[in-house]
């Protein structure tokens, strides 16, 4: 589902983000992205995206190669991934439901049966009730649980987190994880990076990088 | 095809949501768009008055002869040979004086003052019309023509009819040509007004964009609402310089009214057909459509 293959990205000669990386992330699988700040997790997560691409290497998402991807088809890759960000990203102008349902806007759906599933994803969220409310109404922990369901309400098959719980307290950092492993056990691709070791305790796999380069490469291949 | 309707419909209602943010900003932006298309508007509507008065009269050079007095009517009669030779193009018609007469009789109302007079006043004439010589340089010929008529025998007054005409004909030239400068320069400051607009909307809703990109949206998508911003601005704009001119033509007409009564004339300035209103607005629109798709192309490229 997603494949790196000696990917490295150079922003400057003097600034490596990555250094030859590989690893291979399978359908449905939950993988964390662990290591300090400067490590390159961002970087990675965005070139999955699209938002980078490789200096050298192939970065292969759902049988497309990102580096020969042309400006059109971002869209329709960006359409099948879910985006987290750490700094939530919610529009101040409008109501959480209208920010859950722009993913479904853009597609084009119909105005009710895009409500519907905003409802729906807002609901998964634990925050059905407060469809109404306004994104700046809500703790750190509630807006990242609406960018959540943004991220969801297209039914994505890969979700992409970039630090999703930092600036959170411990209960709003578990009620986030949470609601990520509810989406994973229904099937979608989670990649999460985090440099909080909390995160990390019971993961199945996890991906340490460090100045751009993995530190494990035995989980980097483990579902090679 | 109702996918592309809806998106249409989504892109409108984007707009619309975003003008409704900021109204006093598009009001404004309305009045200055208004004000610079008024002018050329205002411009077209005297023209498209004036110039139907120019048309109905021809801009063929037209010489009109008078015969002396005392010149007998075989005289006046044999005169047509030599202006034969002189103008071989030219048609050329010759006028009894009974003819005239009755004609003006016709054609100024004026029978019962002629009757009083007893004797016919008015001289044997010639008509000659000129359609070989319509442009500015053939003027001189004219003169020249009228010189050496004035010279044969029997003849009293040489007079070139249309020479007022044509430089109504020529002055409306001008004039269409200085409206189109003007036309261009405002149509200009149309699009660079719509432009900085644009620029400000694409600044303000930045993170909008942003965000919409990471969703997936299409850059069509994204630029679609600043298309019909950048349309409506237009369209308003041009409404309400039609409005304006409307407006002004009133108080223009009153003033016309009094000169025009001097002349015996009911001339009074009427407002452009539907059809040219229509299509006034349509390039108002496009000129607004226009500073949006530039905007939109060159400070959304920055955003990428």
């Amino acid at each position: 589902m997603i494949e790196f293959q000696h990917v490295s990205k150079q922003y400057s000669a003097d600034a490596t983000a990555l250094r030859d990386v590989s690893f291979t992330v399978n359908k449905g699988e939950l993988v964390f992205l662990a290591g300090p700040s400067g490590a390159g997790k961002s970087t990675l997560l965005k070139m999955i995206a699209a938002m980078e691409r490789p200096s050298s290497g192939k970065v292969i998402v759902n049988g497309q190669d990102i580096g020969k991807l042309k400006a059109a088809g971002v869209p329709f890759l960006r359409r099948n991934l879910g985006l987290i960000f750490q700094e939530q990203r919610l529009l101040a102008d409008r109501s959480i439901l209208a920010n859950v349902m722009m993913p479904l806007m853009v597609t084009g759906q119909p105005r009710a049966q895009a409500e519907q599933r905003a409802r729906a994803a807002l609901d998964k969220v634990g925050l059905g009730e407060r469809a109404n409310a306004a994104p700046l109404a809500l703790s750190g922990g509630e807006q990242q649980r609406v960018s959540i369901a943004r991220a969801i309400v297209n039914r994505p098959q890969i979700i992409l987190a970039d630090e999703p719980t930092a600036n959170l307290d411990r209960a709003s950092a578990d009620r986030v994880l949470d609601a990520l492993r509810a989406f994973h056990s229904v099937g979608v691709t989670c990649l999460i990076s985090t440099h909080d070791d909390h995160v990390l305790a019971g993961a199945a796999r996890v991906i340490h990088l460090k100045q751009g380069q993995l530190q494990d490469a035995a989980q980097a291949e483990v579902a090679a | 095809m109702i996918s592309w309707f809806r998106q249409h419909g989504f892109a409108l209602g984007a707009a619309l949501v975003h003008l409704r943010k900021a109204p006093g900003s598009f009001l404004f932006n309305i009045l200055v768009v208004a004000i610079a298309l008024a002018l050329p508007f205002m411009g077209l509507t005297l023209l498209d008055n004036v110039r139907p008065l120019s048309e109905q009269m021809s801009v063929d050079p037209e010489i009109s002869l008078f015969m002396k007095q005392d010149v007998a009517r075989e005289q006046s009669a044999a005169l047509a040979t030599p202006l034969r030779e002189l103008m071989k193009d030219a048609k050329i018609i010759f006028v009894p004086r009974e003819k005239a007469l009755d004609q003006l009789k016709g054609k100024s109302g004026l029978s019962d003052v002629l009757a009083t007079l007893g004797e016919n006043p008015l001289p044997d004439s010639y008509i000659i019309k000129l359609d070989a010589f319509r442009s500015a340089a053939a003027g001189l010929d004219v003169d020249t023509l009228a010189g050496q008529m004035r010279t044969l025998p029997g003849v009293d007054t040489v007079q070139i009819d249309s020479a007022w005409v044509k430089r109504l004909a020529a002055l409306i030239g001008v004039l269409k040509l200085a409206l189109l400068l003007l036309a261009a320069t405002l149509g200009t400051v149309v699009v660079a007004v719509v432009f900085n607009t644009i620029r400000l909307q694409v600044l303000t809703q930045r993170e909008e964009i942003l965000v919409s990109k990471l969703i997936g949206a299409t850059d069509t998508f994204i630029h679609r609402p600043f298309y019909y911003t950048g349309a409506l601005l237009g369209l308003c704009a041009g409404g309400a310089a039609l409005g304006a001119v409307a407006l002004a033509l009133q108080p223009l007409n009153k003033a016309i009214a009094e000169f025009a009564r001097l002349y015996a004339s009911e001339f009074q300035l009427a407002p452009l057909e539907p059809l040219p209103m229509a299509g006034l607005l349509a390039v108002s629109a496009a000129l607004g459509l226009a500073g949006a798709v530039l905007s939109v192309q060159r400070h959304l490229a920055r955003l990428n």
